[in-house]
Order: C-alpha cells, then structure tokens, then sequence
C-alpha cells in the first residue's frame, strides 16, 4: 500500500457491523473510509499513524469490511502532486508514498524470532516465586504475550486455546480496572500497564506452564 | 480433571468438520478473540450447556442468509421456511453434543441442544472469558463461542 489508495466500506460490514468488536481507535479508522479520501488522509483524520493504518487496514481488508475503489489516472496524479496526464503524455509517474507526521509516541521493539524461556523450579515455600523477568515500569504487550503462549503449543490453534486458559485464571476485575473488554488473538497492539493484572496474567502463565514470562512481552513504558 | 488445549478444541473441531462437510470445505476461519464482558449473538442460536468435570457451554450461532445456504446445501430441493434454520442449528448441534459425549463420556455431561432466536429466554451467566472463533462461508458469518466457567478445571 502507498497510501494514495482509496478504500470504502463494504455492504458485508454493513450486514456484520452490529456483531463487530473492535477497539475505540480501531473503530476510529475503520468508520473513516468513506470511499472518498485516500487511506493517508483517512489516517490522519482518524489520528493513526500512518505505519499503525497499514496492518489496521490489511485487517479489514482480510475481514472484507472494505474494499478499493478504483480511481481514474487524473485522480491518482492529483493526489500524488504530479502534473496532468496531458502534460506528461502517457508516462506514468513512479507512486508516491505519503508519509503522515509521525506523533511522538513509544517504539515497541519487534517481537524476536524465539523467545528464551526459563523453567521455574520447584521453590521452598519461603523464597518468593519470580513469575517474571520485567524492565522496571514495563508495559505488557498483549501481541506479545499471545505471540509467546502460541509458541509454547504443539500448533497454533492449541496455543490460541492455551492464550483463553491463560485468561480464565485471570480475576475478571484485574481485567475491568484496566478496561480490557476482550483479547484479539491477532495483532492485539494493546498493553497492560496495572502491576496488579500483569502479575496475575504472569502466575496463571506459570502455573499452566511451569514457565517464566520472558522479558520480551514487556515494553518500556 | 483439567482439560487439556487438546480437548477444549474438540469442541471446535467437531463443529468445523461438520459445518465443512456441509459446505465442501469452505469454513473460512477469522480471527479468534477472548470476550471478558459479552456474549455475541446472530439472529439463531444452537446451545448446550456442559456439567460434570467441566462447567460452562458451548454454542454456535448464525445469521438466517447463512443457515438458508446450509440448508440448500443439504437440501437441492424442497422451499425454505424459518422452521428450516432451527432445522439446520438443531441438526449442528446435536452433533456436537453427541461427539462430546462420546469423547468425554460420563465425566463430561452434555446438554440436550437449545435452540432460540436472537436472545435465550433463560439468561446465560457471563463466564470469566468465552473464546470466540468467527467464521464465514459466502460472505456470511457464523461464531463458534465457547464459555468454561470453573478454571480450577481447566
């Protein structure tokens, strides 16, 4: 995607939008696809960064709540700033990428090829039992942590099981203090940012799995 | 006795094989969530309740457009009622139930199949988290919702 594509939402997500779950920003973008914009100007309307639209709108592709619209030859050089047809004759000039301004905000670092885990022995009842090896002030990334419970499993499905395991064990209210409605397990760039949950969620982890929660799935705050 | 990952997706892979058997292995699956504080619900319901090792339920539930082109599927000839989408949902999940039971047997109780529309009459309490899996076939969705209310057992 370039970003001067143009995408609307689609009679399936008319017919789905009342069984759809999303997260507020999420909500934000998709509602702003109006078949008129293109998806950077849609991104900046909708206050999400430009890199964050991309797999946002690959999701809802993937869903088929929208679709591209196609645009006429004088559109796209228009939206790119280039001149006219007329002008240049037939060449086409190379796409554009608009970028939008970047807002300040935390860079997650990527999620590792494998993650290093350690195995918890068994303690004495007066040492106290580390469920986690976190950067002072970490945020829980739930990509993350999906990401990790999956690679634990025999195949992905399983894990995806092991992750709703993982969150049945979890105090409900841990879940409401922070607003967290719901877990996609895919692509959730939610974080976790209470001590309280992120050692509920690290216990129940190590009581399923006898493992430690590596230091990856947190981020700096 | 805790279930294992293993015996939880049964239950999801006794629906997808039935529902594939149906439509010619065309189950689309979408992307799964954990749901903490509702329960999603289509236009029909097919529900059953499990007791024994393990509390909770299990339901699949669907849109009319989707049970319609289950039920032609099924049926090349013969004019579609209503009647025919509780028909189909009672079909799927008298399937699931009977699988379950004769995996679990006596340590797993499942349920006879409830079938409404649009909302239970009895309301269902709210488990810690449902695992919802979506799915679609031709444009239309379905949702797999699995709700286990006791994790000490699993």
């Amino acid at each position: 995607m370039t970003g001067t594509e143009i995408y609307k939402r689609t009679p399936a997500y008319e017919r789905e939008a009342s069984a759809i779950r999303l997260h507020a920003p999420e909500w934000k973008l998709l509602l702003a696809y109006d078949g008129q914009r293109s998806l950077a100007e849609v991104a900046l309307s909708a206050e999400v960064s430009f890199a964050d639209a991309l797999p946002l709108t690959e999701k809802f592709l993937g869903q088929g709540w929208i679709e591209e619209q196609p645009i006429t030859l004088d559109q796209y050089l228009k939206r790119t700033g280039a001149p006219s047809v007329s002008a240049i004759g037939s060449a086409i000039p190379p796409a554009v990428v608009l970028h939008s301004p970047r807002p300040k905000t935390t860079v997650l670092p990527p999620l590792p090829d494998s993650f290093a885990t350690e195995k918890v022995a068994a303690s004495p009842l007066e040492s106290p039992i580390v469920t986690h090896a976190k950067p002072p002030g970490g945020l829980l990334r739930l990509d993350a942590l999906v990401h990790y419970l999956i690679s634990l499993a025999d195949n992905h499905a399983l894990g995806q099981i092991l992750v709703y395991r993982v969150f049945l064990r979890v105090p409900p209210e841990l879940l409401q203090e922070e607003d967290i409605a719901s877990v996609h397990l895919v692509d959730d760039t939610s974080v976790i940012r209470g001590e309280k949950l992120q050692q509920a969620i690290a216990n129940a982890v190590r009581k399923l799995t006898q493992r430690v929660l590596p230091s990856s799935v947190f981020a700096p705050a | 006795m805790p279930l294992h990952e293993r015996d939880i997706h049964y239950f999801l892979e006794v629906t997808l094989a039935y529902l594939n058997k149906i439509t010619g292995h065309e189950i689309v699956l979408r992307d799964p969530t954990i749901e903490f504080q509702s329960l999603v619900f289509s236009t029909y319901t097919g529900l059953i309740h499990l007791s024994g090792d393990v509390q909770g339920f299990v339901y699949l539930t669907a849109s009319q457009p989707f049970l319609r082109q289950l039920y032609t599927a099924r049926h090349s000839h013969g004019r579609f009622a209503e009647e025919n989408c509780l028909d189909v949902m009672n079909d799927i999940t008298n399937e699931i139930a009977h699988n379950v039971r004769r995996r679990f047997g006596p340590a797993l109780h499942a349920s006879e199949p409830h079938i409404f529309s649009t909302v239970p009459d009895d309301p269902i309490e709210m488990p810690p988290a449902v695992f919802v899996q979506p799915f679609s076939w031709r444009n239309e969705l379905g949702y797999f919702v699995l709700g286990l209310t006791s994790s000490e057992s699993v």
